[in-house]
């Protein structure tokens, strides 16, 4: 005998959010980086910060951290994003 | 029997999307194909079974239970519904999976970062009040594992609900690295009947004789056993002693730790006239570790300058979650280590409460 039954997923359509628009180049960017804040980011995006302003001319690069690595970013570092050109988002543990 | 099924059109109230599947093994097939289960069968979520889950807790299909704050996904009546019947909750059940759900949406709770880290906790339900009896609850015998048929279910309705509501499937929004086997179900009942204590929801604020859920990102438990002393402070150095092997191993942070106290152990309490006050703030008191602890664990790097600086497992001992449950023989107890220290806080809620209505 035949069932009909119901879709239990969340059966949402796209996703909320969408990629933001590449950059041609890093030249003269400034770029955010916002850290979970665990211990490891500390060397990693030191070595991705050089990378940016040495090999890619980024003008300025601005260091963030998260107060809980397992939370969302805080409204003042949302309200930063606004003045950067790229933003890069990582964790580390 | 095919795995194939069909989509039709709803022909009622309910928005969800409709199948037809040939029959209900066909319907089983179907679910794991498309990674809608935690591997085990699933009870197929017909209407009628939905709507009689709906009508039993008085909710519209399309009530919105709560939103999802990351990543603003909102989460319907209906869709707990849907799930909870795949679980093989009865319509009774699904005011116990509601109140759960909606205590985990709770912005202490900190649902998203429990359910996507590594840390790999799963959801611990404790149900207090006249629900347990109600739905032949047991918080005695095998207390934290499948002790009854309403406790499994419950826990395993919000397992499936986060997989196909919050896609916390493994390797997706669930990234733990381990897991534990309370991932498939983790809920127990406070046994009330035994203990003169009050029970957990009301020493966190719920009026006597309601009926509440407390929810936890807790890691799986940590048995112990100490069956060779009558003596409070004995008894309760061997959980603190636990807690301080969490914080050596896992992690040092201060968070909800839960403290299970079967029959055996709670009578050398209750006959001492502790309460649970006492025993929480006890417990605070002792314990607590320094950060030199590390260096006997292989966790030497870390340590840092910090080395006599002593951390004390609760920020206050009301944090503490003494929970009276277990068989009734046997001198043993247990632990269960928060998520990752305070991130995510453990929320009360009364069944049938609404968290932002008017009054």
């Amino acid at each position: 005998m035949s069932i009909e039954f119901l879709d239990p997923t969340h059966e949402s359509g796209a996703a909320p959010f969408s990629l933001a628009k590449r950059l041609t180049t890093l030249k003269g960017a400034t770029i955010g980086i916002v850290s979970n804040g665990k211990k490891g980011t500390q060397p990693f995006f030191d070595a991705v910060e050089r990378e940016l302003i040495e090999r890619h001319g980024a003008a300025k690069v601005v260091r963030t951290t998260k107060s809980n690595y397992s939370a969302p970013a805080e409204a003042e570092i949302m309200t930063q994003t606004e003045r950067w050109q790229a933003l890069i988002s990582g964790i580390g543990d | 029997m095919t795995t194939a099924a069909r989509e039709t059109q709803p022909a009622s109230a309910l928005g969800s999307k409709r199948y037809v599947a040939d029959d209900a093994m066909a319907a089983q097939e179907f679910f794991h194909s498309r990674g809608w289960t935690d591997g085990l069968p699933v009870v197929p979520p017909t209407a009628q079974a939905v709507n009689a889950c709906l009508e039993w807790a008085l909710m519209p299909p399309g009530q919105l239970v709560g939103i999802e704050p990351v990543r603003q996904r909102p989460i319907t009546a209906e869709k707990l519904a849907v799930n909870a019947v795949m679980a093989g909750c009865l319509p009774m059940h699904f005011p116990v999976v509601v109140a759960a759900f909606t205590a985990m949406l709770q912005e202490p709770f900190l649902l998203h970062g429990a359910t996507a880290s590594t840390g790999g906790c799963a959801i611990l339900i404790v149900v207090n009040g006249p629900v347990r009896t109600e739905l032949g609850m047991s918080g005695t015998f095998n207390a934290l594992g499948p002790s009854d048929r309403a406790t499994t279910v419950i826990g395993r309705a919000i397992r499936l609900i986060l997989c196909n509501l919050l896609d916390a499937r493994p390797g997706e929004v669930d990234r733990s690295t381990l897991g534990h086997p309370g991932k498939i179900s983790y809920c127990v009942a406070e046994d009330e009947e035994h203990s003169p204590w009050l029970p957990l929801a009301e020493e966190r604020g719920v009026p006597p004789h309601a009926s509440a859920v407390t929810v936890m990102a807790a890691g799986a438990p940590r048995q112990f056993m100490n069956e060779w002393t009558t003596q409070p402070e004995e008894i309760l150095d061997t959980y603190a002693a636990e807690i301080r092997a969490n914080m050596r191993h896992y992690s040092i942070w201060p968070g909800n730790y839960a403290l299970v106290v079967p029959p055996q152990l709670r009578a050398h309490l209750e006959r001492a006239g502790w309460s649970k006050a006492d025993v929480r703030e006890y417990v605070f008191r002792k314990a607590r570790i320094r950060r030199s602890e590390w260096r006997d664990c292989g966790k030497g790097s870390v340590v840092g300058e910090r080395g006599d600086r002593e951390y004390a497992a609760f920020g206050s001992p009301d944090v503490v979650l003494v929970i009276a449950a277990g068989g009734p023989a046997g001198g043993f107890g247990a632990v269960i280590a928060p998520w990752y220290g305070n991130k995510s806080r453990a929320v009360t809620l009364a069944i049938g409460a609404c968290v932002d209505c008017e009054i």
